[in-house]
């Protein structure tokens, strides 16, 4: 009880430290002088329509790189933790109304991630959340089929492959444009457009897969060893 | 010219890849692996190479654009040093887990790849986000790569890892969100460029967030029991990797958002650092697991190299100029490499108690290379550690940091008490284990073994005047060759440390003007005398060459420093090769730290004093500057004087004595009472020369002095007399014997410092032969009890003359050249009017009679034990220098001219004043006349003539046979009881009471516990609660701002 | 938009009381999912401007006096995906503390400790 109302004390404090954050502070009123430049430029640069895209996948690709390898080792992380299931574990059947619903609703919902990864540089979305939504389809699969066993060998091939042609098409970047992981490898094409923004269709598909693999791989490895 | 970016790419691509590679093969994916680790180090280490030949930095942007729209990562030298360092750490680390990586998941290396790659961004990049990224990186690379051990210990570490981890990189998220609203860019150096700290309280909190998240990571006290855990439990080869690797990329990072922060916001840091590097080396004292404590001087390690690098920055130094660098460069380098070498040596040893270390002992490659990496962490000579302290001492000096200097001191001498103590305990624990080192393990131990050894050499060259350090070059490389040859037999090494170290004595003594010739004499030409007795004996005696030479080296380094570098370097040698020539003796290792301590703790003080010279001075090293000191002069004189106290083992220091001499093998303990304490007397000889000529303003230090030698005249001789131990009563009666030499400088006249002088070389002789004498008696009867011989006199002859030579020129009696001493004393002391010290050090003299006869009494006269009837004389190599010594005391007493002679002269240009005046034979003082050469005639006259009367009324003498009375009935419960010799001076302890009393060894051990129950108290902050390490962070965060904005 | 800076900040605290109240392990990780949270809406609160719209560059975009930060927008990004590896990490930690103790309050965790 102590300790709690010591607790307490200090994140009082904490919150006083903190004040000046929130009494001594002015929002943005007009863009930053990097957002500006992004605004302005980052249409006919980059060429995609969603800027926080274009940030992130070639302002900032570094950060998107880094970002997959974090999963990536997350992954692995998991893996090494989690090692060897021991033994198998029997799970009670899902119900039928699980059973249906799956059935009816796995094809919309991988459908609907490889719409949003696609999209990416022109609406909300990309690789990520497309990623997110394949990989929470994949997992009502594994609940409704309790004996189902993903080939986890064929999440290694998509994960890894996935992930190397992102550094390689990176690297083309460094080769063929203007440096590491620079789009304009590929034409930009026509602005809004679904073949456009160069290479971050690619980008993401690549980053959509991956992640997808990834996430399933960590649920995957979780369900083993329950 | 390969570009830095594919250091990424390669990590990367092949990280990911790699567990397909491992599906063709474990061999396959590990030759990727460690190709891919070479890759790296190779990448970076051309860009090195490139950069120091003078070349551009590289500036690499993701998609051509420019920053700030883009993300910069940077391949400047620094970046290129770092990298190159965690690159080949990385490469080593992974050879050294090569068994575990095959037997594990691939994962294992994958995530390998992943930290080194982490690392790599952490210094690489220019942009704070992206700094976040690796952050995460290394930090998700870090916890899971910890599971490479599986059991419950490891497991909670990594929890308390991820979870703390995560705390801080909280503070560092919000910090940067808000530095981009501040800045509008995420560019560091754009950031640093555009933003004025003290514009707002809110960019301050800001830039505090940061600088306290960073600092989070870095470990600080008290925030910081997560990573002592981790330090303890996570794998050997992993850890090394966490201490060394990380650490130096969070240094890095500290070294990146630095210009951000104000003076403010320094100082705390600085403060932090001390309070880390002082708590983690005060906790440290009470630990027994090996690996935590390496991590407590981890942990102090980072915190001394964060107070050097922010308090020279805030003192105006530029980030990346030459001083900044040698000196948090030198610490960081030593600390990275020391470091990472015992922490894959945990590995080898596979033990958690530090004294289950004596393992190493069967391996004298491990045991070399541990010995080598904690001397090195100490902070002695020649590791970088060393270097990089002096420079760094010296540069806060030249600041007026005195505060900072004296706790960064402490701190120092803290870790040097829990280092050394560790060493001792892994040379002289029993050895229970067998020890298996894979080749793996040993080859990136033995590599870093290498660097520190180079680097230290290295940064001797870069610091201020470090090319001075030339004249110890050869002499230090005779050392190395010394190690390299240390498998032949003692009669070739011996032979050959005899010669060289003849033609060294040779060639330095004509280089030597004044009292240095004198000094020079007794160290040089003394130290081959003193080699003779080592051919006793057998085999190969590991390790005795290189270390007593070195002793010798450092010994004849004083002699020839011209300024305070040399001088301290020289010094540290000394103590360094002393040490270990103590510890060599059975029972000697607790004596050997002591004796240690005092060392280190001297010869930082004696640092301290350099520092202030340095600043008083103008930035003067010059050992001849002493003499004209501006101001200050007190406080250096007085902190130089405590230093050379200490190896003098003037009382209140002198309790490493007699344990240290008492202990030491036969031939080691002559080399350390008759040479090694006159180091501390050439200290002093320098330091009182300087007083002469300088203002000393209101403090009289000689007055004090000549208190001190007084008072330790008086008790080391009185302690000598309750000694049972033969070697311990002539090492109490060194103390008291180098009580007269400091008494005789501090008269500060010619008569005074004659006397010192001539008792120096005096007291040479006389102890050098005792000590040699009482060796070999104490080498053949196997003990060192006096209660336990008796009668030897019969079996020893040899030697029983030598103890009398030895004693009458010790106790001062005519003939013999004691009685000089006496003489002139007198002199000096009704010269200088000091009576009631004079007559102190008289009754001093007094009791020294009683331990001499006791020693010969106890020794060779009354009865003969009976197990020591087959006795036999001492060896023949202990009693070749004994003759010599006793013709040298002959001489030296028959003819005093021709060694007082030319000391007075050399004294002539010090003290002028009332020399002693010589006409042929006869020495003329203000108060009178001597001549040694009649003394010696009439006095041996008489000797003869009642000699041979003795002997004429001996023949008619009965021959008695012994009776053995001890053994005729029952045998005594004490034997030493029956000894007459036992216990001998009992009824002078009655009478005397208190001053017989241990009072300045209780008053040391009072301090030692002190600071280990504190540390004790201290240290149960760490609950092993990960909830209280949460805490921890979160209360460390508030206090310390609260701190920086109150004060 | 200062009312989200300090919702952001509350949550913050409130995960951070979380993290130091509760004893549970799978407690304390909810506990720092909250305050990643509060950062994630720190993050966003900052590239807000008012009255602007998302920086899609669509035909209802006239200027870049229409748009809000995509900077902020972007970061959020991968430190959401940051602190879903972190947390997945500590989940799978609880995990394997369980399995090898059997239990779950944190204070059970003491084997290394001074």
């Amino acid at each position: 009880m102590v300790k709690k109302l010591f607790s307490l004390i200090i994140l009082a404090l904490l919150v006083i430290m903190l004040l000046p954050l929130m009494t001594d502070f002015a929002p943005f009123a007009e863009l930053s002088r990097v957002a500006e430049k992004y605004v302005q430029k980052g249409p006919a640069e980059v060429g995609g329509q969603n800027l926080v895209t274009s940030v992130i996948v070639t302002y900032r690709g570094l950060d998107t790189l880094g970002e997959i390898a974090v999963l990536f080792i997350a992954t692995a992380g998991i893996g090494f933790l989690l090692g060897k299931s021991s033994g198998k574990h029997k799970r009670s059947e899902a119900s039928q109304l699980v059973n249906t619903g799956t059935a009816f609703l796995l094809p919309i919902i991988l459908l609907f991630g490889v719409f949003i990864f696609l999209h990416g540089h022109l609406t909300p979305g990309g690789g990520f959340q497309g990623g997110v939504v394949i990989a929470s389809g994949i997992l009502l699969f594994v609940l409704a089929n309790a004996d189902s066993q993903i080939s986890s060998n064929l999440l290694h091939w998509i994960e890894d492959l996935s992930g190397a042609f992102y550094v390689i098409i990176g690297l083309l970047g460094l080769i063929l444009a203007g440096g590491f992981l620079d789009n304009s490898i590929l034409p930009l094409g026509q602005f809004g457009k679904l073949i456009s923004a160069g290479a971050i269709p690619l980008i993401y598909t690549l980053i959509g897969l991956k992640v997808g693999a990834e996430l399933v791989g960590i649920l995957n490895n979780m369900q083993r060893s329950q | 010219m390969v570009s830095p970016i594919y250091i990424f790419i390669i990590a990367l691509g092949i990280g990911f890849l790699l567990s397909l590679f491992d599906k063709a093969g474990r061999a396959v994916a590990m030759t990727i692996f460690y190709g891919a680790l070479l890759a790296m180090a190779f990448i970076s280490g051309q860009w090195l190479l490139h950069l120091l030949q003078g070349a551009e930095a590289e500036i690499i942007t993701t998609a051509g654009f420019q920053p700030p729209f883009s993300i910069n990562l940077k391949m400047g030298l620094l970046e290129a040093f770092f990298t190159f360092l965690i690159n080949t750490l990385g490469f080593l680390a992974g050879i050294y887990l090569l068994p575990k990586f095959k037997s594990q998941k691939i994962y294992g290396m994958i995530l390998f790849l992943m930290l080194i790659m982490g690392l790599n961004g952490l210094v690489m990049t220019g942009d704070m986000f992206n700094l976040f990224v690796f952050l995460e990186i290394t930090s998700i690379a870090t916890v899971s790569i910890i599971a490479i051990e599986k059991n419950l210990k490891s497991i909670s570490a990594g929890f308390k890892y991820v979870i703390a981890g995560g705390i801080a990189s909280a503070f560092y998220l919000i910090a940067t969100i808000f530095l981009y609203r501040f800045t509008g860019v995420l560019n560091i150096a754009m950031m640093a460029e555009t933003l004025n700290v003290a514009s707002s309280q809110a960019v301050f909190l800001s830039v505090f967030i940061l600088m306290i998240a960073v600092i989070v990571e870095l470990k600080p006290f008290p925030a910081n029991g997560w990573a002592l855990d981790a330090y303890e439990a996570v794998d050997s080869g992993v850890v090394a990797v966490i201490a060394s690797g990380t650490s130096a990329a969070m240094l890095f990072v500290f070294y990146k958002i630095s210009p951000l922060l104000n003076n403010t916001l320094l100082l705390t840091a600085a403060g932090i650092g001390l309070a880390t590097f002082t708590f983690s080396n005060l906790l440290a004292l009470k630990q027994k697991n090996a690996k935590r404590l390496l991590g407590y001087s981890s942990i102090g390690q980072i915190g001394l190299i964060i107070t050097a690098y922010a308090l020279l920055v805030r003192a105006g130094y530029a980030r990346n100029s030459e001083i900044v660098m040698l000196t948090t460069g030198g610490l960081f380098i030593n600390h990275f490499l020391a470091k990472a070498g015992l922490f894959w040596l945990s590995g080898v040893v596979e033990k958690e108690k530090l004294e289950e270390w004596s393992t190493l002992r069967n391996n004298p490659i491990l045991l070399f290379a541990f010995a080598v990496f904690v001397i090195a962490l100490v902070g002695l000579p020649p590791f970088p550690g060393f270097f990089a302290k002096w420079q760094l001492v010296m540069t806060f000096a030249n600041q007026g940091l005195f505060f900072w200097i004296g706790l960064i001191l402490l701190g120092s001498f803290l870790e040097a008490i829990y280092l050394f103590r560790w060493l001792g305990k892994v040379l002289k624990s029993d050895l229970k284990a067998e020890l298996k080192a894979k080749i793996s393990q040993i080859f990136p131990i033995l590599i870093y073994l290498l660097a520190i050894l180079i680097g230290g050499g290295y940064l001797s060259r870069l610091i201020n005047q470090g090319t001075s350090l030339s004249i110890l070059y050869l002499p230090v490389l005779f050392i190395v060759f010394l190690f390299f040859i240390d498998f032949l037999p003692v009669a070739i090494k011996n032979t050959l440390v005899i010669l060289v170290g003849s033609y060294y004595t040779y060639l330095i003594i004509p280089q030597l003007s004044g009292y240095r010739v004198m000094l020079g004499v007794i160290f040089l030409a003394g130290g081959v005398l003193l080699f003779i007795p080592g051919y006793f004996k057998r085999g190969k005696r590991t390790g005795f060459y290189p270390l007593a030479v070195m002793m010798y080296v450092g010994l004849a380094g004083l002699l020839i420093s011209e300024n305070t570098l040399q001088f301290f370097t020289s010094w540290e040698l000394m103590t360094l090769g002393s040490y270990f020539l103590i510890i060599r003796g059975k029972k000697s290792e607790p004596h050997a730290l002591s004796y240690m301590l005092f060392s280190i703790g001297g010869a930082f003080v004696m640092l301290f004093g350099f520092g202030i010279l340095y600043y008083v001075n103008g930035n003067s090293m010059a050992l001849s500057s002493l003499g004209n000191i501006e101001s200050m002069a007190g406080i250096i004189y007085a902190l130089l004087g405590i230093a050379f106290l200490t190896k003098m083992a003037s009382i209140g220091l002198h309790i490493w004595l007699p344990g240290a001499y008492g202990e030491a093998e036969a031939d080691v303990s002559p080399m350390l009472s008759a040479i090694l304490s006159k180091a501390g007397m050439f200290g002093l000889l320098m330091l009182m020369a300087a007083i002469q000529t300088a203002n000393l303003g209101s403090i009289n230090l000689p007055y004090v002095l000549g208190w001190l030698g007084a008072i330790t005249v008086f008790i080391g001789n009185l302690l000598a007399i309750y000694q049972e131990d033969a070697k311990r009563l002539l090492a109490y009666s060194s103390v008291g014997n180098l009580g007269y030499i400091l008494f005789g400088l501090a008269l500060m006249s010619h008569m005074g410092w004659l006397t010192s002088i001539t008792y120096a070389l005096n007291h040479f002789l006389f102890k050098a032969l005792l000590f040699l004498a009482i060796g070999g008696v104490v080498y053949r009867v196997k003990t060192k009890n006096m209660y336990e011989m008796g009668g030897l006199i019969k079996k020893m002859p040899l030697s029983f003359v030598s103890v009398l030579i030895g004693i009458i020129a010790l106790s001062g009696v005519p003939p013999l050249s004691g009685f000089a001493g006496k003489w002139l004393t007198y002199n000096a002391v009704l010269e200088k009017g000091w009576y009631l010290q004079g007559v102190i050090v008289i009754i001093g003299g007094l009791i020294a009679f009683l331990y001499c006869f006791r020693l010969i009494y106890a020794v060779f006269l009354g009865q003969l034990k009976d197990k020591h009837r087959q006795v036999k004389e001492a060896p023949v190599w202990f009693l070749i220098p004994q003759v010599i010594l006793i013709g040298a005391i002959m001489l030296f007493s028959t003819y005093p001219a021709f060694i007082l002679g030319p000391v007075g002269k050399m004294l002539n240009d010090i003290l002028p004043e009332n020399a002693l005046i010589w006409e042929n034979l006869d020495a003329y003082s203000i108060y009178g006349h001597w001549n040694g050469f009649l003394i010696m005639m009439i006095t041996g006259g008489i000797f003869v003539i009642v000699f041979l009367w003795l002997y004429f009324l001996n023949r008619k003498a009965q021959k008695v046979k012994q009776f053995n009375i001890v053994y005729a009935a029952e045998r005594p419960s004490r034997p030493e009881l029956t000894h007459v010799g036992y216990n001998f001076f009992a009824h002078y302890k009655k009478a005397l009471g208190s001053l017989s009393q241990p009072y300045v060894t209780k008053f040391w051990n009072t301090m030692a516990d002190i600071f280990h129950s504190s540390a004790g108290f201290i240290r149960r902050i760490y609950t092993g609660d990960g909830q209280t390490y949460i805490l921890h962070i979160i209360i460390f965060i508030v206090v310390v701002y609260f701190l920086t904005i109150g004060g | 938009m200062l009312l989200t800076i300090i919702l952001g900040i509350i949550l913050i605290v409130l995960g951070l009381w979380g993290m130091l109240s509760q004893k549970n392990i799978i407690k304390i990780i909810i506990g720092f999912s909250i305050m990643d949270t509060g950062i994630h809406l720190l993050i966003l609160s900052i590239g807000y401007i008012k009255d602007r719209t998302a920086p899609i560059m669509n035909q209802a975009v006239q200027s870049a006096g229409q748009v809000i930060d995509p900077v902020p927008s972007a970061l959020v990004l991968t430190a959401i995906v940051i602190g879903l590896a972190i947390t997945a990490l500590m989940l799978t930690y609880a995990v394997k503390l369980y399995e090898i103790k059997g239990s779950l309050e944190i204070s059970d965790f003491k084997e290394l400790k001074w």
